[in-house]
């Protein structure tokens, strides 16, 4: 699904010039559950966004579903972000005047979906995320768990086949972090690849392969043997407070 | 995106910021509002001025003559027999009056008052349209026998018999006295200056009053507005044939006059639109200002927008829908705040505001085009943002 072979980022800024990723080579395949981790500024946010088109890497080849993105024009990179990918940010990046049910339908709306059908996915994706009751509210009227939950659910409109996660619980405490997982793992389970971006060791265990960078360059590849299950953590834990 | 989302894009943005949207806005409804009321009174006193002139009748037309500088001898001066001798050659003309103007006081049983007597005959009554109110106005007869008659206005009537019946008194002009055989409407034109009175006596009586052998000139009606043209020039060959004077007749029809009003006004439209069209293009240029921090400050959401799947298009589009609803909204404002004006000052003025259809559709055209044109380099610069960096801006 994704094969990425020498990539290099070079950030031009004038007078330096910063080599955040330096000849990246590795395979995601379809339905992995992948997370990258590394020390701040090794370069993950770097390879996350040419992962989902945002940026265009500076030397080596990036093969999205056997198509090589260096080929591709700028409607194709906009085609995929809005029905291939789903991105789902550290802060959130929910526009503030729209909406929970608005915010979810923005990628439907450019992928040209009619209202009605549109309304009813993202009443549908609002409410598997647990959030039928605050879909009318607006991000600001939302908690930090919330409103990832929101964002989930936006990155999941147009049905991608990838989801890009860059530190989705880095904003969270963790519990809420663990509702993320969550979710994430039982997306994975029903196919959907995703990779994410965490600080967080424990966080990085519940996927089943874990990248490491170091100043540009990878430096692991681990298969994890036995992820870490959020679902089961999250009921012994409400069993626990059960208890009390 | 179809137009009712972007509708309902653009508004939200619109309405996220009411004070700057109005403040950004307020150039067009200004601009707009002074086309409108400008057109509104201009339309309306056009409308009316010509509404007048048609009463005159628009197959009506003056002869007179051009006189030439130093000239003495006045052989080309137009005598009566002109006219007894056009209107039965020339079969385009339908009525012709002779025309001659003094300034004369009247006095009556009551009072007195300085009137421009005009000597003319019957056909006049048909060539300017005028209304009578009680009696006739002159006929043949009282040309042919020298009937000492005399026909006023209404008003006139009242300042020289007072509340007593005008017809049959006498009026007494200098050392002479007519009869009252006709009383007209008072013309309440705009046109018409109603200080000044109009009275009515033949030109045979006016001959003997003022010892004058010519007339001024010749008011004369076409059988049709079409023949208005041939009249006037047949007229003039003749005359220029009779007298042996060539060029020194000149011939305007009402026609000629309501183009050159109509010209006038046209000029003068044209000006008011200058200024406006200046505002606007200052109007424009602040919905542009405003633009252009919108998208800055807006940045992030585009990279948002971005990574969801917006084209540079959707977003470009997205931008220029918001200037040209921005600028609609104001031409809307603009238009009824305009017309408001304009009735106000029309309510003064004593005439109608005017404003076609057409008006207020290129208004909004316009109003629109503002937004599109001065929203294209702000949408440009948005749509030509890179998500990577519209996302990492704060
Ligand atoms: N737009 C940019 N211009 C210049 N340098 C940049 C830019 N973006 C990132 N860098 C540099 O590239 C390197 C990698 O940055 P990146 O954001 O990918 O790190 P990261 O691994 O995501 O770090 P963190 O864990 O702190 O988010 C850093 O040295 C950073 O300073
Ligand atoms: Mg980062």
């Amino acid at each position: 699904m994704i094969a990425i072979n020498d990539l290099q980022k070079t950030y031009d800024t004038g007078s330096i010039t910063v080599e955040a990723l330096r000849g990246l080579s590795f395979n995601i395949n379809k339905g992995e559950f992948v997370a990258i981790m590394g020390a701040s500024g090794s370069g993950k946010s770097t390879l996350m966004n040419l992962l989902g088109l945002l940026d265009v890497a500076s030397a080596g080849t990036y093969i999205l579903n056997q198509t090589e993105v260096s080929a591709l024009e700028e409607k194709d990179f906009a085609r995929i972000r809005n029905k291939e990918i789903g991105f789902v940010f550290q802060t959130f990046n929910l526009l503030p005047h729209l909406t929970a049910l608005h915010n979810v339908e923005l990628p439907m709306m450019y992928a040209g979906v009619k209202l009605a059908a549109r309304r009813e996915r993202a009443t549908l994706l609002l409410e598997r995320m647990g959030l039928i009751d605050r879909m009318h509210h607006y991000p600001n009227e939302l908690s930090g768990g919330q409103n990832q939950r929101v964002a989930i659910a936006r990155s999941l409109a147009n049905n991608p086949a990838i989801i890009l996660a860059d530190e989705p619980t880095g904003a969270l405490d963790s519990h809420t972090s663990l509702e993320v997982m969550d979710i994430f793992q039982q997306l994975n389970l029903d196919g959907t690849t995703i990779i994410v971006v965490t600080h967080e060791e424990n966080i990085a265990q519940h996927a089943g392969r874990i990248l490491r960078l170091s100043d540009g360059l990878l430096i692991m590849d681990d298969i994890v043997q036995e992820p870490l299950d959020a679902g089961q953590a999250l009921s012994s834990l409400r069993k626990e407070a059960g208890s009390i | 995106m179809n137009i009712r989302e972007l509708m309902v894009v653009a508004l939200a943005s619109i309405r996220s910021s009411k004070l700057r949207s109005f403040l950004t806005t307020l150039g067009i409804v200004i601009g707009i509002a002074a086309v409108i009321s400008v057109v509104a009174i201009g339309q309306g006193g056009k409308a009316m001025l010509m509404q007048e002139l048609e009463k005159f009748g628009t197959n009506l037309f003056v002869v007179y003559v051009n006189y030439q500088e130093g000239e003495t001898s006045r052989p080309s001066d137009l005598q009566v027999s002109d006219i007894t001798l056009i209107k039965n050659v020339v079969p385009e003309v339908k009525y012709m009056a002779p025309v001659c103007y003094t300034q004369m006081k009247l006095r009556g049983s009551q009072g007195q008052k300085t009137v421009q007597l005009l000597g003319t005959s019957a056909d006049l009554v048909h060539v300017n349209n005028l209304e009578i109110a009680q009696g006739r106005f002159l006929n043949e007869e009282d040309e042919s026998a020298g009937r000492q008659v005399i026909v006023i206005q209404e008003d006139t009537a009242k300042e020289l018999f007072g509340s007593e019946k005008p017809l049959g008194q006498r009026v007494v002009i200098g050392s002479t006295s007519s009869m009252v055989v006709g009383v007209l409407k008072q013309d309440t034109s705009v046109l018409n200056d109603n200080s000044r009175q109009s009275a009515y006596i033949t030109m045979s009586l006016m001959r003997n009053m003022t010892g004058w052998t010519y007339i001024h000139q010749i008011y004369g009606s076409a059988t049709s507005k079409e023949a208005v043209d041939t009249a006037m020039e047949r007229t003039k060959s003749i005359l220029e044939r009779r007298h042996n004077a060539p060029g020194h007749y000149e011939a305007r029809s009402m026609e000629q006059e309501m183009q050159s009003a109509n010209k006038i006004l046209g000029i003068v439209g044209l000006v008011i639109g200058l200024i406006a069209g200046i505002s606007l293009l200052v109007g424009g240029i602040g919905v542009m200002n405003i633009m252009l921090v919108s998208v800055t400050e807006r940045t992030r959401e585009i990279g948002i927008r971005m990574a969801l799947g917006a084209r540079r298009q959707d977003i470009l589009i997205q931008f220029l829908f918001e200037s040209i609803v921005l600028c609609l909204m104001g031409g809307i404002i603009g238009t009824i705040l305009g017309y408001g004006g304009a009735y106000v000052v029309a309510k003064i003025a004593h005439w109608p505001p005017l404003v076609s259809w057409w008006t207020i559709v290129i208004a909004f055209l316009f109003s629109a085009g503002v937004g599109l044109f001065f929203g294209l380099y702000p949408a440009n610069q948005a749509a030509r943002l890179k998500p990577i960096e519209a996302l990492r801006r704060e």
